[in-house]
């Protein structure tokens, strides 16, 4: 199930709230997690298996490991389990085909489908396991509380990667106000608009630039860019909201990461929860920067190779996982200092390198990856431009100015700002409007996607 | 204060909509779509089922049609968008891009004619017109236009008497909210056709019966509001008396099935809309010729201002039959041979059976 849906928007969502804010405060976990399964259910009817065990198993290890002397040996056993079935559900046919290629044999695919959210879900299993063998928190109280907060819906299927410590309050005992329900409804809303008004119609555009020539091999990473970003921080906006109407507060996923002036910014403001889940559990405990300088270019290479390679079982992923570990090294042995020096240049270095990051990230063959940049600098022999190129720019030229607009704080500063002045009053009055329209529009695009012409006699 | 607004307008909108969506009875057909709307699904364990869900809650959501006109304001009015879903709004006229040109579809034209024509006797006298769409004519330096010059050489090429019509109509020869040319503009078509084809063109007198209520297929496509159109049929005393057989509707023995001007598509009433194979018996004729037209639905409406002219016509839309089949049902020797299609069908003939 999508949040970006009618059925979640419409018909989940009001039964969940109806039922969740009705019954006493007690029974509310009990709800929120029929609800999360429900809501995987729906989506992933036969791996909902896989999720349960998967709770049961790290709830039984994060006990084992806070009472027993073994501490070590159930932690081992409870990471062997999250990364093997991480492995054999995400990765196998990856490994398959590539002894194939290596070893020229002919191993045939196994049929697994990838389970919805399992990324997402084992990492914060482990997370979980291992800071309770840190003593940072102590297993949670009972099952329902550790299956709430494991399968809760506005997390669990993409993030963000909530820490127990950071909800453990809140699974226990949460406010809900009207300021926190409609902060949630505004984030929601805001989340919803991101992924349906901005990242589904640039996904659209995409799709119709067909022409190769200089203009549309900058527009395409350029829109790509945007289009995962408004794709992204919508869901983790959405999933944030959701939590604030249902009482949970979890920390920001994006930033505004394309305002970034270096990489090693960007990689501060985006996707946050995962990059701070492999900075505390990968790259410190292998030494982290207090190292040498050779072991800690050692240590970023092998989170960047695995953080390429969690976001998918593809060589892409992988190239883009150690573009970012060059960069960042480079950044670090040098580069950053001269940056810092520079105003235009930075930012010009960082959003180039950034669109040309996203464009591997989007092209699966490699080989292709090559031939897309080389017609970025005109090392192929394409046209400047064609006028498909150019009645697409015309047409979405508004559309492009509010996705670049809207990547940027400026409106949250300009509003921040009126709030101080007179205009507070107008606004107060403006910001309510501005969200049913919002929540209008989004409705509007949601249905508009479902109108399928019967075409037998059109011509 | 605004929090408790906020709250109330959101929750309120959601749960008014949801409510309404469940009581309000099911439609069984959409007009707009020309298609049955899906029914709620019987719940299965399968990941396809939250799909096909997702996909009757929408299609049965409150105001559906209203929401839908929304996000096309919002596109041309607020975006600027100069199109949506690929429509164009263009001096009231409603145009749907068939953009880009499809260069295997139109190669797999060239090879269906290639096809039927060597399954022709040599004494057919074969001709091939290729009708431009209606975005051929559009005046706005914008549009992104197929390479209708491509179309016209490699029709050229083919090596039948091609007979071009792209300077005889224009833009006003379409119905505005639909893709078809109109019948009571076709005579000048006629006229060009018979300076090729010389079956003795004459002026003749029709009656034009109009139908006021015309809503053609991109009206529902557009998404936006405005008044219907007229769709005309041309009859006189010869039409009136042709006898038509159709092979699919056997109850139907006339040139124009009337009710059809009430269904999902009334530009049906020429010759009861998609039909594979039909022939037309003109008993008033003085002329022992036959003419055979190969064609899309643009030929419905031409063909009643060409029955005059032959004793009989037999139309084959080879979309809905293959050559099998209809060589089971006529035998070339003599005829007139016409393949009329429109760049529609040249851009997209995937569908054309050989």
């Amino acid at each position: 199930m999508l949040f970006s849906s009618i059925s979640f928007i419409y018909y989940f969502l009001p039964l969940l709230l109806i039922i969740y804010f009705i019954i006493p405060k007690k029974h509310k976990n009990k709800v929120l997690l029929l609800f999360s399964l429900l809501f995987y259910f729906l989506g992933e009817p036969k791996y909902i298996i896989i999720l349960i065990l998967s709770c049961l198993i790290n709830y039984i290890i994060g006990n084992l490991i806070y009472k027993n002397k073994y501490k070590k040996v159930y932690l081992i056993i409870g990471i062997l389990y999250n990364v093997i079935q991480l492995l054999i559900f995400k990765y196998t046919n990856f490994f398959i085909e590539n002894i194939n290629n290596i070893f020229n044999s002919n191993i045939s695919y196994l049929y697994i489908i990838m389970p919805i959210g399992i990324s997402f879900f084992t990492f914060q299993a482990l997370g979980y396991i291992i800071d309770i063998y840190r003593i940072k928190h102590k297993p949670a109280k009972n099952i329902i509380d550790f299956m709430t907060y494991i399968c809760l819906f506005p997390q669990l299927i993409a993030g963000p990667i909530v820490r127990y410590y950071d909800i453990e309050k809140d699974l226990i005992s949460r406010e809900t106000s009207y300021e926190k329900f409609s902060e949630g409804i505004k984030r929601f809303t805001i989340g919803l608009s991101k992924k349906v008004l901005i990242a589904n119609v640039i996904g659209e555009l995409l799709k119709n630039l067909i022409d190769v020539n200089l203009l549309s091999s900058w527009l395409k990473p350029i829109l790509y860019t945007l289009q995962l970003y408004f794709d992204f921080s919508g869901y983790s906006d959405m999933a944030i909201g959701l939590g604030l109407m249902l009482g949970f507060r979890f920390l920001e996923n994006f930033n505004y990461p394309l305002i970034s002036a270096t990489i090693t910014e960007f990689w501060r403001r985006w996707h946050i929860s995962l990059s701070s889940w492999f900075k505390d559990y990968i790259y410190i405990p292998l030494g982290g920067n207090r190292v040498g300088k050779l072991k800690n270019l050692r240590n970023i290479f092998i989170v960047w190779c695995l953080t390429g390679f969690w976001h998918g079982a593809s060589r892409n992923f992988i190239i883009w996982g150690l573009y970012f570990a060059i960069l960042l090294s480079i950044e670090k042995l040098f580069l950053k200092k001269y940056l810092d020096k520079t105003k235009i240049i930075k930012y010009l270095y960082t959003s180039v390198l950034i669109i040309i990051s996203f464009l591997i990230f989007n092209t699966t063959k490699a080989s292709n990856i090559i031939i897309e940049i080389k017609n970025m600098f005109l090392l192929n022999n394409i046209p400047l431009y064609s006028k498909e190129t150019l009645y697409h720019i015309k047409s979405n030229f508004i559309l492009i100015f509010i996705s670049i607009i809207s990547a940027t704080p400026i409106c949250k500063n300009i509003i921040n700002k009126l709030n101080k002045t007179k205009w507070k009053k107008t606004i107060n009055i403006l910001e309510p409007i501005t969200y049913v329209i919002l929540l209008i529009l989004c409705t509007a695009f949601l249905i508009d996607e479902s109108f399928n012409p019967f075409l037998y006699f059109r011509f | 204060m605004k929090d408790k607004i906020i709250t109330y307008i959101f929750v309120g909108y959601i749960l008014i909509f949801s409510i309404l969506g469940i009581i309000i009875p099911d439609k069984e057909i959409s007009i707009n779509e020309r298609r049955k709307l899906s029914i709620f699904p019987q719940f299965k364990i399968s990941n396809e089922y939250i799909t096909k869900l997702d996909t009757y809650l929408v299609e049965h959501f409150p105001l559906r049609e209203n929401y839908r006109t929304i996000k096309a304001f919002y596109n041309y009015k607020v975006l600027n968008k100069l199109d949506n879903n690929n429509i164009y709004l263009k001096d009231n006229k409603i145009y749907k891009s068939n953009y880009p040109t499809n260069y295997n579809s139109i190669d797999y034209f060239k090879e269906h004619i290639y096809k039927i024509n060597s399954l022709l006797n040599t004494s057919n006298n074969t001709y091939i017109a290729i009708i431009p769409d209606k975005n051929y004519y559009i005046k706005d330096k914008n549009f992104l236009q197929i390479d209708y010059d491509y179309i016209y050489n490699e029709i050229n090429n083919i090596g039948l008497n091609n007979i071009d019509l792209r300077t005889v109509l224009n833009e006003n020869d379409y119905y505005e909210t639909d893709t078809h040319w109109k019948q009571e503009n076709l005579s000048k078509i006629v006229k060009v056709l018979n300076e090729n084809m010389s079956f003795g063109y004459k002026d003749t007198y029709y009656k034009e019966n109009i139908y006021n209520n015309f809503y053609g297929v991109y009206y529902g496509e557009s998404a936006i509001k405005r008044k219907p159109e007229n769709i005309t049929y041309l009859t006189n005393e010869m039409i009136d008396n042709v006898e038509v057989k159709y092979l699919e509707n056997k109850n139907l023995n006339k040139i124009y099935n009337i009710e059809n001007l009430n269904s999902f598509d009334p530009y049906e009433v020429y010759l009861d809309g998609a039909s594979s194979y039909i022939e037309l018996y003109n008993n008033y004729s003085t002329s022992d010729k036959e003419l055979i037209i190969f064609r899309d639905s643009f030929a419905s409406s031409i063909t009643p201002l060409l029955i005059k002219y032959y004793k009989k016509i037999t139309l084959i839309d080879n979309r809905y039959i293959n050559s099998n089949n209809f060589m089971n049902l006529i035998e070339f020797n003599n005829q007139d041979v016409l393949f009329l299609y429109s760049t529609l069908i040249v851009n997209n003939s995937l569908s054309l059976k050989n």
